[in-house]
């Protein structure tokens, strides 16, 4: 491993300020991804800036939502009540991190941040379009773990947040401070598809930036239902997962101002992890959702819809199957219908 | 009456003994060879070639000898030679720390010329593929068998299957990597290895190394597993071997998990294209195979085929197939889980064809009942014990996504004993110490050790003192091919027996009796059916005096023996939209002669069900297919069972004391994933033909089977 500088600030400004050096500077968080890839040799930064001192609270904001800290560790996101009570999927999809030594240890920002786990990407021998190189090793090699979606562009990669997706659902908005102030960005623009020229991250955040927060807005008269299928039950990535959140017309129960059922969806939001190079919103899904009652019949419908434009690779068909199952179960789980 | 026997009534055999070195394993306070420190250690490095295939054209040492910290480099390969397989050692170094080390490894600057490698068997059986050497060919004529008439079993048959059946690679991924400390005095060298055999691991430094065998110690007190793959002192033994006698400073080179994974070995795939025939009455009646595999860079991959069941006709041929990949080695049960699944999921197959259930058709067609072959006494009280009267035909019709299914599989070994030494030490203080140059590789031998002579003596197992896993105590074969227990426990118990003979002739005058009058049990030495007349384990060992008793012996005939059998059921659930498995239950029915310690010898059926489900639904050794690299050399894409992927396991051992010690390490792993696949393949009606039994397959044999099967 290169020998590196570390820096401790003790504020954002601090932080931003040590980020910027002749060389390359990278943020610490949790350090699992970071410190991996510097074992391996996939990164060598010159100087590394702890940002666990940043701000790891969870407060509410003034219009009924919440603000999470970049340094909130993900078992603290798992377990917050707040959280718990507005956004369910968000809990979920913290407590199917990794495994309990990685959700102590891993932070918010640093789950969103996470580089690909491609395994091209993750072995040295492997030089892609993500470390510079010129080909993505996945089209004509192992796919399996591969997109689904978005395949359009150089890289392959499927994103491997898992509160990235919930964040993207329920409309968040990423607080981003760097060099010349700070900026919010909406989380589903955020992410970036793979082109040529940005082909070596994967959102839009500059090197000399930071994520400091996460702020979601007051849900609303919403459900929720998150769903996760991956082949292990113990530490294993997702082969897809769907977060769901739709907004109801009425109260449980009430009928709406234009007659329709309480149980009728307004319109929906429909986002899927581990199935493209982003979190994947699927219009598709959102439309078949848009206007339903809310049964099984109904999240049958979005999951079909959900698969409708997938682009499998070569060696990854099954995940289409898999991608409409996750989202059917997670409206499942929104209606509070029994799913496996 | 032979002169050794086991006690018609132990007081210790058979009973869950815990293992003597738990509270150090779980504390911490054992030290494996990872943990082995040494003054002034430093630390080694391989040089591997990422090519799977290449011509060294250069090896430039000098910016690594530069690099800071460094205090040695050396050559492995020479300009000219041909690298095999991904992590072929070409060069090292050692540097005064293991981050330096890795650092300065990267800056010896290897020239190769690449050559087209060979990633698949396929393309190895390709008639214009690609060559995995320059010098040899792809394929080689393996095992060939022939028995009664082909011709007439198949004229006999009701029903013929007609399939191709196969298993994947797959590696140790010891928990513990493989490697060692080296130290040298002059010309002795003193090794810790991560190994199963130390004594074996002697010779083969004292002869790479070209010095007396007596000059080499080897030790390991602890081993976090090796699963046969961890006999010779490999590459990385040699390397820091001579490292630490270019730097003239004990080197340590343990590999990473990388390293792991490409070049200590790996179990080899199996494939064969089988044509069986079944009589309407549900007799096997013949059975033709063609087989091949691949055990990597030059290594076979033979299997038995057809497994266990009784063909009358039957007819194998194999090739063994080279491809551009590390090696394979014995892996736990070498051949046996391949042979099993190619045999089994064809044999529920056949049973599907005469519409018998999967209990019965083995039964009626599992050789008979003898000691070494249980099959049909397990199938009857296994399928009690699991409930299998509640098994449905082919196919759960239980409505909803989940369907679930019950398969079983049955399994045989040998685990018979051979040469082992001990020496027993009894001192006039009544201290009982056991030396046996054997290995405990986390089975319990250590364990095993102790409760023969506390057995013998008549002590507690606290009383005795093990000293093994060095090359300084008797020889003792390597751990392999489930030997140990019934290679060194009639070594202890004979070694015992005559040191105990001896103290009875010290004793024997004091209590006014001749020495085969007297009996040692429950701490005491007293005269046979006069409990009372006797002394206690120390006074009687007062007796000895100033010259210890000291005893040499080895193991003897008619204490162990050999062939075991076993059968598995499984129950599984399949999530038929997303084509996940999950294990539910496991039965393991098994015997291993006399058991020794109830507690380990269940750990080791535990272990071995474990680790075949890791067989059956996770581990993979991928590769790719275009540069011929593995993709998975870790332990986050090459995926193992957590916790929560293990089901519930019940163990039932047959104790058969009559029959002496027989290995149980091996066993236990062959049957599972069998007994699994059939079990998806009951709860779908869709048969996977291939492992792993990955959802991508479960879906495909899904969409197979709705599509109206595969015949």
């Amino acid at each position: 491993m290169k020998a590196f500088a570390y820096v401790n600030p003790a504020t954002e400004k601090e932080a931003v300020a040590a980020l910027k050096i002749d060389g390359i500077a990278m943020p610490l968080g949790g350090g699992q991804d970071l410190l991996a890839r510097m074992k391996d040799y996939i990164d060598s930064p010159d100087r590394i800036v702890n940002v666990k001192g940043l701000d790891a609270t969870v407060t509410a904001t003034p219009d009924g939502g919440l603000k999470i800290g970049s340094a909130v560790k993900i078992v603290d996101l798992a377990e917050n009540a707040q959280v718990a009570a507005l956004y369910p999927a968000v809990v979920a999809a913290a407590g199917e991190v990794g495994t309990p030594q990685i959700r102590n240890q891993g932070t918010v920002a640093g789950n969103i941040n996470q580089r690909p786990r491609c395994w091209y990407f993750r072995n040295e021998e492997f030089v892609c379009y993500k470390k510079g190189g010129s080909r993505c090793f996945a089209v004509n090699g192992e796919n399996q773990y591969h997109a689904i979606f978005g395949n359009d562009g150089p890289s392959h990669i499927v994103h491997p947040s898992s509160l990235a997706v919930p964040f993207v659902a329920y409309g968040a908005r990423f607080r981003v401070v760097g060099p010349n102030g700070e900026r919010e960005v909406p989380a589903a623009e955020y992410f970036t598809m793979p082109t040529l020229q940005n082909v070596l991250k994967e959102n839009v955040l500059d090197d000399e930036e930071l994520l400091t927060h996460v702020i979601l807005p007051a849900p609303g008269n919403v459900k929720h239902g998150h769903y996760e299928v991956r082949y292990k039950q113990s530490h294993d990535w997702p082969l897809a997962f769907a977060t769901v959140v739709l907004m109801m017309s009425a109260a449980n129960g009430t009928t709406g101002a234009n007659g329709t059922s309480g149980n009728t969806i307004r319109s929906a939001r429909v986002v899927l992890g581990a199935v493209a190079p982003v979190p994947w919103r699927s219009r598709p899904a959102e439309e078949a959702l848009a206007g339903k009652p809310l049964s099984e019949a109904t999240a049958a419908l979005a999951g079909e819809a959900a698969v409708s434009e997938a682009k499998p690779m070569s060696g990854n068909v099954y995940k289409v199957q898999i991608a409409k199952t996750a989202v059917k179960r997670a409206v499942m789980r929104a209606a509070g219908i029994k799913t496996v | 009456m032979a002169k050794y026997s086991w006690p018609e009534k132990p007081t210790l055999l058979g009973t869950p003994v815990k293992r003597l070195d738990g509270p150090d394993k779980v504390t911490g306070r054992a030290r494996y060879t990872h943990d082995i420190n040494r003054p002034g250690m430093i630390y080694g490095k391989i040089v591997r070639s990422p090519y799977p295939h290449a011509k060294v054209v250069s090896i430039d040492l000098s910016a690594a000898e530069k690099a800071p910290g460094v205090k040695a480099t050396l050559a492995y390969m020479k300009p000219g030679d041909e690298v095999h397989y991904q992590g072929d050692p070409v060069a090292a170094v050692a540097a005064d720390t293991e981050e330096r080390a890795r650092d300065a490894a990267r800056l010896v600057r290897v020239r190769y010329d690449a050559l087209p490698q060979v990633s698949s068997e396929a393309q190895a059986m390709a008639a214009d593929g690609p060559k995995w050497s320059t010098t040899q060919p792809n394929t080689r004529a393996g095992q060939r068998a022939e028995t009664g008439d082909l011709e007439a079993g198949f004229r006999q048959a009701g029903h013929i299957v007609e399939q191709t059946y196969s298993t994947h690679v797959i590696t140790h991924v010891c928990l513990e990597t493989h490697g060692a400390v080296c130290e040298w005095d002059g010309d002795k060298l003193t090794a810790w290895v991560s190994t199963q055999g130390v004594h074996q691991c002697a010779q083969g430094f004292a002869q790479a190394l070209g010095i007396p065998q007596t000059n080499v110690r080897v030790i390991t007190q602890y081993m976090g597993g090796g699963f046969g793959s961890k006999f010779a002192p490999d590459s990385q033994g040699i390397i820091c071997a001579k490292l630490a006698k270019a730097a003239k400073a004990p080197v340590k080179l343990m590999l990473d998990r990388k390293e792991e994974h490409l070049d200590t070995g790996n179990r080899p795939s199996a494939f064969a294209k089988i044509r069986a025939g079944v009589s309407s009455g549900g007799k096997l009646t013949a059975f033709d195979g063609q087989s091949w595999g691949t055990g990597g860079a030059g290594a076979g991959s033979g299997f038995p085929l057809p497994y266990l069941y009784q063909f009358p006709n039957r007819r194998r041929v194999h090739t063994d197939v080279y491809i551009n990949a590390g090696q394979q080695r014995a892996m736990r049960a070498p051949g046996h889980p391949q042979g099993c699944f190619l045999t089994e999921i064809l044999m529920d197959e056949l049973a599907d064809r005469v519409k018998m259930d999967p209990v019965e058709f083995r039964i009626k067609n599992a050789p008979p009942l003898a000691p070494n072959a249980q099959w049909i006494k397990y199938f009857q009280e296994g399928a009690k014990r699991f409930g299998w009267d509640k098994r449905h035909a082919t196919g759960d019709p239980t409505p909803g996504p989940i369907k679930t299914g019950m398969g079983v599989s049955a399994h045989l070994w040998g685990g018979a004993g051979r040469g082992s030494q001990a020496h027993v030490d009894l001192m006039s203080d009544g201290s009982v110490v056991v030396k046996c140059g054997t290995q405990d590789i986390g089975t319990g031998t250590r364990t095993l050790v102790a409760i023969v002579a506390a057995e013998t003596f008549g002590l507690p197992v606290s009383a005795v003192k093990p000293e093994i896993g060095d090359t300084i105590y008797p020889f003792s074969g390597g751990s392999g091919g489930s030997t140990t227990a019934a290679s060194v426990t009639p070594a202890i118990r004979t070694t015992s027996v005559n040191a105990l003979d001896q103290l009875f002739a010290k004793v024997a005058p004091t209590l006014g009796v001749t020495p085969d009058q007297l009996a040692a049990e429950g701490g005491r030495v007293f005269v046979r059916g006069n409990n009372s007349k006797g002394l206690s384990w120390k006074d009687a060992c007062k007796l000895i005096g100033t010259e210890p008793i000291s005893v040499d012996g080895k193991w003897e005939d008619g204490l162990s023996s050999s062939g075991t059998s076993g059968v598995q059921f499984a129950e599984a659930e399949v999530d038929i939209e997303t084509g996940v498995v999950r294990v539910k239950r496991i039965l393991a029915m098994q015997d291993c002669g006399l058991i020794v310690d109830k507690l380990t010898a269940e750990s080791q059926a535990y272990g071995g069900v474990i680790a075949a489900i890791n067989f059956a639904l996770f581990e993979d050794r991928i590769l790719d297919r275009v540069t011929g690299q593995m993709v998975n050399p870790n332990m986050e894409w090459y995926l193992l069972a957590g916790m929560s992927d293990v089901p519930k396991i019940d163990i039932v051992l047959n104790n058969m004391p009559e029959r002496g010690v027989i290995g149980i390490g091996e066993p236990p792993t062959v049957s599972t994933a069998s007994a699994i696949a059939n079990a998806v393949r009951n709860a779908t009606g869709a048969t996977i033909r291939s492992l792993p039994l990955h959802p991508h397959k479960v879906l495909a044999a899904l969409e197979q089977e709705r599509a109206g099967g595969t015949n």
